[in-house]
């Protein structure tokens, strides 16, 4: 069965190019432009890895990360963001990994194949 | 709880006949918080204070205990204890007193002496009075505020957590145990990122300590400092629910690793390696690692810098090189036996400790602890294993010297996945003897 993945980002063009370079990489994609979106898909479409921007407008990432784990104890999270910094913050360590965007997402691409790899 | 009606009343418990009847007085409380003691009567007041205080700031309608857990000298903590009845922090510190006064006894523990029996008679404690929510506060906290008592119940009991572990900013020189030990073995085998897994201030559930008081191994090095390593371990293997909580800087009373440590590192490995064994069914199907839940705000804090001597670290490690070397040959792997003597054998000014080789050999040291003895005392082996973690708290010290506490964090971090990479190494050298013993 395919693995379903939700992509949490703001902007439209990278969710977009998230959608094709991960339906190639043989997955279902799924995608929400804020938190309030990402928490219903996540009840609604059940995804098994959700991957996650860090600034957005409204709620951040990492406070959405945190308001995951409260619900989804295991619920595979990748922190995908622009920025290195925030990776010093406390709370990026309940994401399953950190990655910073790059333009063939080649980093994010390995750590989602490893993580679904142990989960299957 | 009526004490009558415990199913404790049967055991020889570990909490003494007169804060038992104390607890039996009080029959029921919300929240208990524990604090295990060996002498620390100079140091426990401050701890108090903030335990009544952050109980009365962020629990004021829930009826709470504070207890005492005493290994020493039980008449001077009864005196700082005695000392803090007025309760004139509360006028300092714009809190109100709470609804129910918080009540604050003293226990002499009964028992093998150590910080796991103390624990056992707290554990008690909840148990006879039922509460919903605990938490357990090192004595020699200097760093400690309200705001830790309300970090370490509150995910308890509003998010239904079995286990909240601390996750203290240190500095990269505190907790070399944990750092190189402790959080690495048991992300690898039992696949959770608890950063403190031997952290003294944690929060519990009631369902978490009934599970651990029925545990057999109350007489055994878990009733010292293998305590702390046991409990993370169990609320992981029998899936209790985990989170973390940040607590900002840890400033207690910190120690070298080449003075000072070396009894807590045989107990704390000894729990260790006796978990290998215990848990093998389930850390031997884990793969990779998951994250664990973090709550708490994010503050700059410093934590107190710690020296190393690491030339006493490397001259440790070398001197004891003609002492340890035949068991070195029968517990390592021939390899690695031969990488650590050319290690030994190296200019002090260039001493390195190859990363994978302290890996195997802890994986090593771990097999011949529970199936080759080769009729050695599991202590002895563990005894020769010190050595081998003072060249790598040495090789650690010189490799982050110039890294910053963060810049080290990811070191340690680069270090945790050699030790996921290497783990199909134990897997296959345990299975390998197991099958040798059939």
């Amino acid at each position: 069965m395919r693995k379903k993945i939700l992509v949490v980002d703001d902007e439209k063009n990278i969710r977009l190019l998230l959608v094709e370079e991960l339906t190639d990489e043989g997955y279902d994609v799924v995608t929400a432009k804020d938190g309030a979106v990402a928490f219903e898909m996540i009840q609604t479409e059940k995804p098994d890895l959700v991957t996650l921007d860090i600034k957005m407008p409204g709620e951040d990432g990492l406070s959405i990360l945190r308001k995951i784990r409260e619900t989804e104890y295991d619920l595979p999270v990748i922190i995908c963001s622009a920025y290195s910094v925030y990776k010093s913050d406390f709370s990026a360590v309940a994401a399953n990994h950190y990655v910073t965007k790059s333009s063939d997402f080649e980093e994010l691409k390995n750590k989602i194949r490893e993580i679904l790899s142990y989960e299957s | 709880m009526n004490l009558s009606e415990s199913p404790l009343i049967n055991q020889k418990l570990a909490v003494d006949d007169h804060a038992q009847e104390q607890l039996h007085n009080l029959k029921h409380a919300d929240i208990i918080i524990g604090i295990p003691s060996y002498n620390n009567a100079d140091s426990i007041g401050r701890v108090i204070k903030a335990a009544d205080l952050g109980l009365a700031k962020y629990f004021p309608n829930r009826k709470s205990v504070i207890l005492i857990s005493e290994g020493g000298d039980h008449e001077k903590t009864r005196n700082a204890v005695n000392g803090l009845k007025d309760k004139n922090y509360f006028e300092d510190s714009f809190i109100a007193k709470p609804e129910f006064e918080t009540e604050v006894l003293v226990t002499q523990y009964r028992g093998t002496s150590g910080k796991g029996t103390a624990i056992k008679a707290i554990f008690e404690a909840a148990k006879i009075l039922d509460v919903k929510a605990g938490c357990m506060l090192d004595a020699d906290l200097r760093s400690i505020s309200p705001e830790w008592i309300e970090l370490l119940i509150a995910p308890i009991i509003y998010k239904e957590f079995g286990l909240v572990a601390p996750y203290y900013s240190r500095h990269k020189y505190d907790g070399t145990i944990t750092n190189m030990i402790a959080f690495p073995l048991t992300l690898a085998l039992y696949g959770r990122r608890v950063r403190q897994p031997i952290g003294g201030d944690f929060g519990f559930s009631l369902e978490l300590i009934e599970s651990l008081l029925s545990k057999d191994v109350w007489e055994t090095d878990i009733a010292r400092f293998g305590i702390d390593i046991w409990m993370t371990t169990v609320a992981i293997c029998e899936n209790f629910r985990i989170c973390q909580s940040f607590l900002g800087a840890k400033i207690h009373d910190a120690k070298d690793p080449g003075n000072d440590l070396s009894p807590m590192f045989k107990q704390v490995v000894g729990t260790i390696f006796s978990l290998i064994n215990i848990y093998m069914d389930s850390w031997v199907r884990v793969k990779g690692s998951k994250p664990t839940a973090i709550f708490g705000f994010e503050s700059e804090v410093a934590p107190k810098p710690i020296d190393i001597d690491v030339s006493n670290l490397i001259d440790k490690f070398s001197d004891s090189v003609p002492k340890y070397m035949p068991v070195w040959r029968k517990v390592l792997a021939p390899e690695n036996c031969k990488k650590l003597e050319e290690v030994a054998k190296a200019d002090p000014a260039l001493f390195e400790m190859p990363v994978d080789l302290w890996i195997k050999s802890l994986f090593d040291f771990s097999i011949a602890y529970n199936l080759r003895t080769d009729g050695m005392d599991p202590a002895e082996i563990i005894e020769a294993l010190v050595p081998i973690y003072y060249a790598m708290t040495a090789s650690f010290v010189r490799r982050t010297q110039n890294l910053d506490s963060y810049q080290a964090e990811e070191l340690i971090t680069q270090q945790c996945s050699y030790f996921e990479k290497l783990k199909p190494y134990l897997v296959e050298h345990w299975q390998n003897e197991k099958k040798g013993d059939m």
